[in-house]
């Protein structure tokens, strides 16, 4: 099995369905600016950016677009993790996927890279110009390493995002769970609404998702906490990655035992 | 060499939920397959014949490794389907349903060329490989290297189906109903291939198919399942023999009458019907031998006095077979 041909394989699978249906693309570029405009209006409504700045200490503009870039590529990897079977069901193709010798874990955790990579790269063209603005020069390499984090934190969701997949789908009508699941998501991952304000219970939930320990870390960075506490938040999410990891090549066995149990559909 | 495919004994049952009303619903268990057995040879084109929901798309899933079989065991190329799946897909060239199962975006080529990752095909192979296909199946001339899937033809998608199944050169092949729904010159492609690839490169076909002069000229073998059960297997030949009647010898006769020439015919002891039309007669005659009698019917019909205009002999056909088999008369 060759890595490097399953990752360009799937390159080309993704980014010729937006290429070649516009619509997508357009969405993808447009979706990060139209939720922040929806996030500012809301906010807007409720109190005014100086008092947004003196509750949470950061311009409320730098927070809300880097939440919604931070937003956008953890939730790409969720979606092209948890959607995709359903996907595959729908054309007909999921019996060639299980027929086929694929690593099945290996190409779940390829699924993500091409739109997440596209997103961390669109998105960074909008976040570099802002810091900038904000910090003056060294806006840029805060910046950059606020992509960086981004990066992280979309791996660190992969296997997560496959064991949830893995479960999902080895049940019937699992579009039902998918859209239960994927707002709660957003919400624990601690993005807009950062995890110390959350209830005890989201707060615990929130724990066990990843990525939310590196999204903290970008938020304890936009606040110019950079100490020790960062840099294990971030181990944490990346060692909370790993442990889901044997469990996700699990879960992703269950849901084909369970679909070759019951006959994995074909018309 | 092991045999390319051997199943023994396979039963599988479903649970279908009998609904009654909104609310109240019983379970029933239905057994789509009841004791499989069968084999088949590298080289060899089996085809696998029944009516609906006789169980031939199951046998088909649980050789592909999609199904789980209750029990009973199944090896291709020499690996049981449900201990090793890994190895029997490296072995398995599947052809499902045609007109779907591919990426609409993606144009032909692209589409093999996804399949050939999945297969873990190295790059330099699979695009020979794909080249090689297209060519074969004449996919380059129809445009599949530009055109979308999306915007295929039928028979464009099932040449493309087939493609894939031989994409990585497998020694087995599984192609449920190959040519539903294509045109005739598409299916005819389809069958001339099938069979080269049996005879040239010596690959196992399980072939299933509703189309009776398909599987006749196709298929080296024929197993006809019914009820989840193969219920009769052979040559088409063979298949033809073991019908009670085998022929019929038709006469299209002019002049006379109906009482003449059922008169005629009484002495003679032989199962036959007669029909009209206009000024003739038709009469078909149900004998094992018809050339044995033939003489002695048309000396008689002629001494009553009726005109020979035509006499032609009838073949049972597979269908006969098929139906005779399927459900239990003819």
């Amino acid at each position: 099995m060759r890595v490097r041909d399953l990752v360009r394989a799937e390159y080309k699978l993704v980014y010729a369905e937006m290429i070649r249906r516009k619509s997508e693309l357009v969405l993808l570029i447009l979706y990060p600016y139209v939720f922040t405009g929806f996030i500012l209006l809301v906010g807007s409504g409720v109190g005014s950016p100086r008092v947004f700045e003196e509750r949470v200490g950061v311009n409320p503009a730098l927070f809300l677009i880097t939440a919604g870039f931070a937003v956008m590529a953890l939730m790409i990897c969720i979606d092209d993790i948890l959607w995709r079977p359903i996907w595959e069901a729908w054309i007909g193709t999921l019996p060639y996927v299980f027929a086929s010798p694929v690593n099945k874990l290996l190409l779940f955790s390829v699924m993500p890279l091409p739109r997440a990579s596209l997103v961390v790269l669109i998105g960074s063209t909008s976040l570099i110009p802002l810091y900038a603005y904000q910090h003056g020069l060294a806006g840029i390499p805060l910046a950059l390493l606020v992509v960086l984090l981004v990066v992280v934190g979309v791996f660190t969701m992969i296997p997560l995002s496959i064991l949830t997949s893995g479960l999902l789908h080895a049940f019937g009508e699992s579009w039902r769970a998918v859209n239960i699941v994927r707002p709660l998501v957003i919400v624990l991952l601690g993005v807009y609404y950062p995890r110390f304000y959350m209830p005890l219970v989201a707060r615990l939930l929130s724990y066990a998702l990843p990525s939310s320990h590196v999204v903290e870390s970008i938020q304890r960075i936009l606040l110019g906490l950079v100490d020790e506490l960062t840099v294990l938040l971030l181990a944490a999410g990346v060692l909370l990655a790993l442990l889901y990891t044997p469990a996700s090549r699990k879960s992703l066995l269950l849901w084909e035992k369970r679909k070759v149990r019951e006959g994995v559909k074909t018309s | 060499m092991s045999r390319a495919i051997e199943v023994r004994g396979l039963v599988k049952r479903y649970r279908v939920k009998k609904r009654q009303g909104l609310f109240k619903s019983s379970v029933e268990v239905v057994e789509a397959l009841r004791g499989v057995s069968f084999t088949v040879d590298y080289g060899e084109v089996v085809g696998l014949l029944g009516p609906n929901g006789a169980g031939k798309t199951t046998t088909i899933k649980i050789l592909a490794t999609l199904l789980l079989p209750d029990e009973g065991e199944a090896y291709v190329a020499g690996y049981n389907v449900v201990k090793e799946p890994g190895e029997v897909r490296k072995r398995t060239g599947l052809m499902l349903t045609v007109e779907r199962g591919f990426y609409g975006k993606l144009t032909g080529r692209e589409n093999l060329e996804y399949f050939a990752a999945l297969y873990g095909l190295d790059r330099e192979y699979a695009d020979k490989r794909i080249g090689h296909l297209m060519r074969l199946l004449e996919l380059d001339r129809l445009g599949g290297d530009y055109k979308l899937f999306e915007e295929f033809s039928l028979g464009m998608r099932a040449r493309l189906s087939l493609a894939r199944a031989l994409l990585s050169d497998a020694p087995v092949l599984l192609l449920d109903e190959p040519t539903l729904g294509l045109d005739p010159p598409s299916a005819r492609r389809i069958r001339e291939l099938v069979e080269r690839l049996a005879r040239e490169e010596r690959k196992a076909v399980l072939y299933t198919t509703h189309n009776m002069f398909e599987a006749e000229i196709v298929c080296d073998r024929i197993l006809l399942i019914n009820r989840g059960q193969v219920v009769a297997s052979g040559s088409p030949r063979e298949l033809k023999d073991r019908l009670p009647r085998l022929k019929v010898l038709t006469l299209v006769l002019r002049g006379g009458s109906r009482e003449k020439l059922q008169s005629a015919m009484r002495d003679l002891g032989l199962k036959y019907e007669v029909s009209e039309e206009s000024d003739l007669y038709s009469i078909r005659v149900h004998v094992k031998k018809p050339e044995e009698v033939f003489s002695e019917v048309a000396k008689r019909l002629i001494s009553s006095g009726f005109d020979l205009v035509s006499a032609r002999v009838e073949e049972p056909t597979l269908e006969d077979v098929f139906i005779y088999f399927s459900e239990g008369s003819l």
